[in-house]
């Protein structure tokens, strides 16, 4: 229970210094931290259109942040969300204007089509990790620029649908995912993504499968002698990591953009890594800390308005959130990930640094 | 000169000329790895040095002031990243992962907020257009007194971090940190103090390679400049196998791809295939396809004596 508090505390803490540290850059650069401060939250929370921006900030947010949550548990750092959410949001372009079906099936076909290719980009890092003990950090940052200029070489060339720019052609009408709320563009994927929030919490703590997730996450040596598949539980979580940052990408183009282009994410997929660290790595947690980041993305534009603070003073926030995190000052173990396999997988089957070896 | 000749000449200007901010940036991250800190935050670092070194030209107009503060700001911030990794054993990639947001998000703050007009700063005092190189004309890579400066230290570091990590007894010393290092303890080094050094020292490096982006090849600074060359000059220190000969190998090799790429400019090869390339190696590389790339042992492993 004690551990449980700390889990919620710690971030709790790391947010309140970053947000005072970045205040006291602000007074650095004589500009006024409470001005600013309720300027972004004004824009954010303060009328009807605002929060519904905010929830749509946040339904990216949530969705690749929980991508990274899952690899996270499963001991895995997925660097990879931004060009998961890219090749899902791609994908979803291209089934998107393809097929023209009636929307019961095409708007669930549009969505797997996101997550399949988030899934497939996620999974080949999951089988170089596997199968040649290849480095996740490092796989999925390459792939990232792989993606990114694998998509960029499409929309202008073979796959361009605008002669004006690089995007794919509009998907179909039946594709669209329509406003929930009149005059705002929240849709439909905010609800969806607190479904698959939720489900994932569930399948995390109540399946066979969520469980040597964990375990794995936990120790993957004592995994393994627990009989555990662990090569099948990394590939599979991998996989999980980029369906989830892909179904992040698939609402943006079904439900915002209607089509693919390569500026349609302003890095969701990197900033989910705080999202996940921010939420202890539990779909629960993300839901509070994606709410959190929306507030954060949406109301930064306010706050330079009306404040007249640069919006990106919340990179700055972002930052040292992460940074406090990651310092765990309140003890306790951090158990993001499995031990200290950061470059090289297999490193923790080395006797622990300063142990007596025996 | 044959017209072959000369477009092989401006390739290979090009070449240097793009290896070697990635250059300075692997060195950072061959000195670092090598005693057992990993820094994914080169890219950071790169940014904040492109930023300092333009900030202080600005200011003072004097170049080598510019270049020292751009080592200073990396320094700076590879200290935060050696006493969150080394001090307080956090993960190595969460910080480093905090350090590139910081690092990005702080220039473009700092643009705004200093400048006060975002997205590009005013055009500051350079080491001078690298034209007459790019044209072709590599001999003035080497002679041009103000193109050069730059790129003859970058070369100086390279064969003096060789010498160093092979030759020399803290060299020894600072492998075996990174490889052993409860048995370097032993011997009496004291590990903490030699990842805090290499740590600052890399950080310094990589951001001179901002330096050379910001007032070596243009004059000013601008978001998104280094964009992502600080993961390519990670890429290069695993291709590299983290040695400084074999990365800077590695970074002459980018370098070659950047310069066939613009080359090869409205040919049949589109140029996104071309960027793909380094990346696509080092995936290669690293999952074992052509010969093991390995890092010291316990890199990115934090040390509890």
């Amino acid at each position: 229970m004690r551990d449980r508090l700390r889990r919620t505390l710690s971030p709790l803490i790391a947010l309140v210094l970053a947000l005072g540290v970045s205040a006291l850059i602000m007074l650095a650069f004589r500009a006024n931290p409470f001005a600013a401060y309720a300027a972004l939250a004004r824009g954010a929370l303060g009328s009807e259109q605002g929060l519904a921006e905010t929830l749509v900030q946040m339904t990216a947010f949530l969705f690749a942040g929980l991508g990274v949550a899952v690899a996270f548990r499963a001991g895995l750092f997925n660097i990879g969300a931004e060009g998961q959410l890219t090749v899902g949001a791609l994908s979803t372009g291209i089934v998107g204007a393809a097929l023209h079906l009636p929307w019961p099936v095409e708007v669930p076909l549009c969505l797997l089509a996101g997550a399949a290719g988030g899934a497939v980009w996620g999974g080949i890092a999951g089988v170089l990790r596997a199968r040649f003990g290849a480095s996740e950090v490092i796989t999925t940052i390459m792939l990232n620029y792989i993606a990114f200029l694998a998509a960029n070489y499409l929309v202008s060339g073979p796959l361009q649908g605008n002669a004006a720019a690089p995007e794919t052609a509009l998907i179909a009408s039946s594709a669209v995912l329509p406003p929930i709320v009149a005059q705002t563009r929240l849709s439909a994927a905010f609800p969806l993504a607190l479904v698959v929030a939720l489900a994932l919490a569930w399948w995390l703590r109540r399946t066979v499968a969520g469980y040597e997730l964990r375990a794995v996450g936990r120790s993957e040596r004592a995994a393994r002698y627990a009989g555990i598949n662990v090569r099948g539980v990394i590939i599979q979580a991998m996989g999980a990591s980029g369906a989830l940052a892909g179904l992040a990408g698939a609402t943006e183009v079904l439900g915002l953009f209607h089509r693919f282009n390569v500026q349609l994410s302003p890095g969701y997929g990197f900033t989910s890594i705080a999202v996940a660290l921010i939420g202890g790595s539990d779909p629960l947690g993300v839901i509070f800390s994606s709410f959190f980041f929306g507030i954060m993305q949406n109301g930064a534009l306010s706050m330079q308005a009306l404040a007249n603070v640069p919006k990106d003073l919340v990179s700055i926030v972002e930052g040292l959130v992460i940074l406090f995190v990651a310092a765990n000052w309140l003890g306790g173990r951090l158990r993001l990930r499995g031990t200290a396999s950061v470059i090289q997988p297999g490193a923790d089957e080395l006797p622990a640094q300063g142990a007596v070896a025996s | 000169m044959s017209g072959f000749e000369s477009v092989a000449l401006a390739v290979l200007a090009i070449a240097l000329i793009k290896a070697t901010p990635l250059a300075f940036a692997g060195l950072g991250g061959v000195i670092s790895e090598n005693a057992g800190v990993v820094n994914i935050s080169l890219e950071g670092m790169m940014v904040g040095g492109a930023f300092g070194a333009v900030l202080v030209s600005y200011y003072t107009g004097n170049l080598f002031f510019a270049v020292v503060a751009a080592g200073v700001v990396g320094a700076l911030m590879a200290l935060l990243l050696a006493y969150f990794a080394v001090t307080l054993g956090a993960d190595q990639i969460i910080v480093g992962m905090a350090l590139n947001i910081l690092g990005i998000g702080g220039a473009a703050y700092l643009l705004s907020a200093v400048f006060g007009q975002p997205g590009a700063s005013p055009q500051v005092r350079s080491f001078g257009s690298l034209d007459r190189a790019r044209s072709g004309d590599l001999a003035a890579l080497f002679t041009d007194p103000q193109g050069h400066v730059l790129f003859w230290l970058a070369v100086f570091f390279i064969i003096a971090m060789h010498v160093f990590l092979y030759r020399t007894k803290p060299g020894v010393h600072l492998r075996a940190v990174g490889e052993e290092p409860r048995a370097a303890a032993t011997a009496g080094v004291d590990v903490k103090r030699v990842r805090y050094l290499a740590t600052i020292v890399g950080g310094a490096l990589a951001a001179l390679g901002g330096a050379y982006l910001s007032i070596g090849e243009v004059n000013i600074y601008s978001d998104g400049m280094v964009a992502g060359r600080g993961f390519i000059a990670l890429a290069a220190v695993i291709f590299g196998k983290w040695t400084p000969l074999g990365t800077a190998g590695a970074c002459l090799f980018f370098g070659l791809f950047s310069s066939l790429q613009i080359a090869l400019q409205g040919a049949s090869v589109p140029a996104q295939w071309l960027e793909m390339l380094p990346y696509v190696l080092t995936i290669v590389a690293i999952s074992g396809f052509i010969g093991r790339s390995r890092p010291p042992a316990c890199d990115g492993i934090p040390y509890e004596a």
